[in-house]
C-alpha cells in the first residue's frame, strides 16, 4: 500500500489537463518535506521583485483572478475523484446487500463446492477494495495533487503581494 | 466447555500483567510534554503514515468489532459475512469521500472542523453533546461486556461482584491511558493492538483451515452442520429474521454501518494528526488494508467458530457470540492443559484483553479531547484558556468521562446492552455523517442547519432507537418482559439518516430565507477557507 513510485511522475507526464502555472521547482522529494512549496518561492522572488514597482493593484486583481480560476479547477478534479470513487464503492455495496435482500435464490447459487454467489461477491467486495485504494491513491496524486499544489503557490504569493501592498 | 487447567489461568493472568506494564510503561515514556497542546492532541504530527495509519486501523476495530463480528459471523453466517464487508467499506467511503478535506480543515477536534466557517459557542455545544453520545454509548458497551468477558476467560464464577471488579479495573487502566499517554500514547497503544490482534488471527484462521486441510468447501460444511441451521447458515436471514420488514432492517442496518462507523469522534480524530495531505491518503491505505485483511481473516475465524464449537455451545456461553473467538482457540488448541492449548488460548486472550483496553481509551480520549477544547477552552473560555490549563482540563475529563462510563457499566452490567453500539453507529450515521459531509462540500450549510443536523440526527436516532425492537417486545431485547416498541426495526438509520440530511437542508433554508446576512456570510467564510480546505494552503 505504499507507492514506491510516488512522485516519479513530473507534473507534465500525467495526462491531465495541467494548471497554467510558472515552472516549477520541486525536487523529487520535495512534496512531503515541505508542504507549502517554501523553496520554489525562493526562485520566483526575482521576477516578483519588479512587479512592485508596477501599479501592483493590476497585478494583484490578476492574480487573484488566477487563483479563483486555478481554485475552481481544483474543486472539480476533487469533486469528480469523489464521485466516482465514492458512488462505485457505495453503489456496488448497495446493490450487493439489495440482492442479498431480496434475490436470496441469485446469491445462493453455488459456483463451486459449497461456495455461493453470495459469499464470493462477498469476499471479492474486500479483496478489490486493495486495488481501490491502491488506484484512488494513484489517481489523486495525478489529479489532484499537481493542482493543490499551484493553489497553494498562488495562496502564498498573492498572500506576499498583499503583505507589501499593506 | 471453559474448563482449563489452572495452569492455563495463571499463564493468561501473568501475560495480562506483562500486557498492561509495557503499555503502561509506554504510555509513560511517550506522554505529551506538560503545556503543549499539539503534542496531546495530534502527537506531534510525528507520526509516519505506517504508523498512523496502523493506530486509526487500531482505532477502528473496536472490541465491539472483533467480538461481536465474529459472533454474528459465527451464529449467524452469511448476514455476518455482509456485516463484515460493509465494517471494511465503511473506513473505505472515510478515505474516499472525506479524510483529505477533513485533515486539512480540522485541527484537534470535531468540534474544530464544524465551528471553521460558523463560529460560536452554539455550534462547539453541539460537536460537544454529539461526541459524547456517539462514544459514551460505545464505551459503556464495551466495560460492561468487559466484566462477563474477563470472567469468562479468568473462568471466575459468575458472581456480579467479579465482574465489577473487572469493569472498575479495566476502566481504571483505560483512564489512566487516556489521560497521561493523550494522543501519542494511545496511538502506540492501538498499534501494539493491532499487530498482536493480526498476529494472533492469522494463526487462528490458519489453524482453522489447516484443520480442514485448506478446503474452504469443507469448513463451509462443517459451518452449516455446526450453526444448527443447514443450508440457511449461507443465505441472508439468520440473524434478523426473513420477513420484508426484517429484509429491510438488515439493509438498513447495513447502510447505516457503511455510512456512520468511520465518521465517529475516536476514528476522525486519528486524522487531524497526519502532517499532510499524501501523508493522511497513504495513512488510510495502510488503515483500510489492515482492517480488510482482518475482515477477512475474521470471516474464517467465525465460520471456524461454527464449525469446530457448534452454535450450541456459543450461545450456552454468550447469546450474542461475543465469545466465540475465544472458544474456538481452546477447542483449536488440542488436548486441555498442553502447551499449544494453553499457549493459543493465553494469546487469543491477550489479544482480547488488549484490544478492550485500547478502544476503551481511545474512545475515552476522544470524548475527554471533545469537552476540554470545545466545551472548555471554546465555549466556556471563548479560546483564551492558556494550554497548561486546557491539558489539565483534558486530563481531568479523561478521569471524569472514564468515571461515568465506569459507574454507568456498572450500572447495567447485568443487562443485555448490545444495542447501545447500534445506536453509536446510527448517531454516527445520522448526525455527525451528515454534519460532516455538509460542513466539507456544502457552501450553503449555515448555523441553523448545523444545529438541526446535529441536534435532530441524534435525538431522532435515540428516539427510535428507545421505541425500536431491539429495545423491548422480542426475547432478544434489553427490557424482553416489556414491550413499548413502535418502530418494527433493530436500527434506526432507514429514518433517521434521511431525517438528519433533511434537517441540515431546512435548517440552512430557514436561514437563507430569515437571517440572508448570517447566511452570506457563512457563505464568505467557506469560499474564504476553501483554498485551506482543498489544497491545505494556509
Amino acid at each position: 500500500m505504499t507507492y514506491a513510485d510516488e512522485n516519479r511522475y513530473p507534473p507534465s507526464a500525467t495526462g491531465w489537463p495541467l494548471p497554467h502555472t510558472a515552472p516549477q521547482s520541486y525536487g523529487p522529494d520535495s512534496y512531503g518535506r515541505d508542504p507549502y512549496g517554501y523553496d520554489s518561492y525562493g526562485h520566483d522572488a526575482a521576477p516578483y521583485g519588479s512587479y512592485g514597482r508596477a501599479p501592483w493593484d493590476q497585478s494583484y486583481e490578476h492574480e487573484t483572478d488566477r487563483r479563483r480560476a486555478d481554485l475552481a479547477t481544483l474543486r472539480s478534479a476533487y469533486r469528480l475523484l469523489r464521485r466516482i470513487s465514492t458512488l462505485t464503492a457505495l453503489g456496488s455495496f448497495v446493490v450487493y446487500v439489495v440482492l442479498s435482500c431480496y434475490a436470496p435464490g441469485l446469491m445462493g447459487a453455488k459456483i463451486t463446492g459449497e461456495l455461493s454467489l453470495g459469499m464470493a461477491l462477498g469476499v471479492l467486495q474486500l479483496v478489490v477494495t486493495f486495488a481501490a485504494v491502491f488506484w484512488y491513491g494513484r489517481s489523486a496524486q495525478r489529479s489532484v495533487d499537481p493542482l493543490a499544489r499551484t493553489v497553494r503557490e498562488r495562496v502564498a504569493r498573492t498572500g506576499r503581494n498583499a503583505g507589501v501592498a499593506g | 466447555m471453559n474448563d482449563f487447567s489452572s495452569g492455563t489461568q495463571a499463564t493468561v493472568l501473568i501475560l495480562f500483567t506483562t500486557l498492561v506494564t509495557v503499555t503502561l510503561l509506554m504510555c509513560v515514556m511517550a506522554g505529551p510534554d506538560r503545556d503543549d497542546l499539539t503534542n496531546f492532541y495530534t502527537g506531534y504530527l510525528s507520526l509516519t503514515p505506517l504508523k498512523n495509519g496502523l493506530a486509526i486501523a487500531g482505532d477502528y476495530i473496536s472490541a465491539a468489532t472483533v467480538l461481536s463480528t465474529a459472533g454474528i459471523i459465527a451464529l449467524a453466517g452469511y448476514d455476518g459475512y455482509v456485516l463484515a464487508v460493509s465494517t471494511a467499506l465503511s473506513l473505505v467511503l472515510l478515505m474516499f469521500l472525506m479524510a483529505e478535506p477533513l485533515r486539512n480543515a480540522g485541527k484537534f477536534t470535531m468540534g474544530d472542523v464544524l465551528a471553521r466557517n460558523m463560529p460560536g459557542r452554539a455550534v462547539r455545544i453541539a460537536a460537544c453533546v454529539v461526541t459524547l453520545s456517539a462514544t459514551l454509548p460505545f464505551l459503556v458497551v464495551q466495560l460492561s461486556g468487559a466484566g462477563s468477558l474477563l470472567t469468562f476467560i479468568l473462568n471466575i464464577p459468575h458472581l456480579a461482584g467479579a465482574r465489577t471488579v473487572c469493569i472498575v479495573i479495566v476502566g481504571s487502566l483505560m483512564i489512566i491511558y487516556a489521560a497521561i499517554g493523550g494522543m501519542r500514547g494511545t496511538a502506540l497503544m492501538q498499534m501494539i493492538k493491532i499487530v498482536l490482534l493480526l498476529g494472533t488471527s492469522v494463526v487462528v484462521a490458519a489453524l482453522v483451515l489447516n484443520r480442514f486441510d485448506w478446503s474452504p468447501g469443507d469448513v463451509l460444511r462443517a459451518a452449516q452442520a455446526g450453526s444448527g441451521a443447514g443450508p440457511a447458515y449461507l443465505r441472508q436471514g439468520l440473524q434478523l429474521g426473513t420477513s420484508a420488514v426484517d429484509r429491510l432492517d438488515f439493509a438498513s442496518l447495513q447502510i447505516t454501518v457503511v455510512l456512520g462507523v468511520a465518521c465517529l469522534p475516536h476514528i476522525t480524530m486519528r486524522l487531524y494528526s497526519a502532517r499532510d495531505v499524501p501523508a493522511v491518503r497513504r495513512s488510510m491505505s495502510w488503515a483500510v488494508g489492515t482492517v480488510t485483511t482482518f475482515c477477512l481473516l475474521v470471516i474464517i475465524m467465525g465460520t471456524g467458530a461454527a464449525a469446530l464449537v457448534g452454535s450450541r455451545y456459543i450461545t450456552a456461553a454468550d447469546p450474542h457470540g461475543r465469545t466465540s473467538v475465544l472458544m474456538l482457540s481452546q477447542v483449536l488448541g488440542g488436548a486441555r492443559g498442553s502447551l499449544g492449548a494453553t499457549i493459543l488460548y493465553s494469546a487469543v486472550a491477550g489479544m482480547v484483553f488488549i484490544t478492550l483496553l485500547s478502544s476503551v481509551a481511545g474512545m475515552t480520549l476522544a470524548a475527554a479531547s471533545s469537552l476540554a477544547h470545545d466545551l472548555f477552552a471554546h465555549a466556556a473560555r471563548r479560546g483564551q484558556a492558556e494550554p497548561r490549563t486546557e491539558m489539565t482540563v483534558a486530563a481531568w475529563t479523561s478521569v471524569a468521562v472514564g468515571t461515568l462510563a465506569i459507574a454507568l457499566s456498572t450500572l447495567v452490567e447485568n443487562w443485555d446492552v448490545a444495542v447501545l453500539t447500534t445506536l453509536a453507529v446510527c448517531i454516527g450515521a445520522s448526525a455527525v455523517a451528515p454534519a460532516l459531509t455538509y460542513s466539507l462540500f456544502w457552501r450553503g450549510f449555515t448555523r441553523t442547519g448545523l444545529l438541526a443536523t446535529l441536534y435532530g440526527g441524534a435525538a431522532c436516532a435515540l428516539l427510535l432507537m428507545v421505541f425500536s425492537k431491539a429495545v423491548s417486545g422480542t426475547p432478544a431485547a434489553v427490557f424482553p418482559h416489556a414491550d413499548f416498541h413502535l418502530f418494527p426495526m433493530q436500527s434506526t438509520g432507514l429514518v433517521s439518516i434521511p431525517f438528519g440530511y433533511l434537517a441540515g437542508w431546512l435548517g440552512s433554508r430557514l436561514d437563507h430565507r430569515r437571517r440572508a446576512a448570517d447566511s452570506r456570510e457563512h457563505r464568505r467564510l467557506y469560499e474564504e477557507s476553501e483554498a485551506r480546505l482543498l489544497a491545505a494552503a494556509e
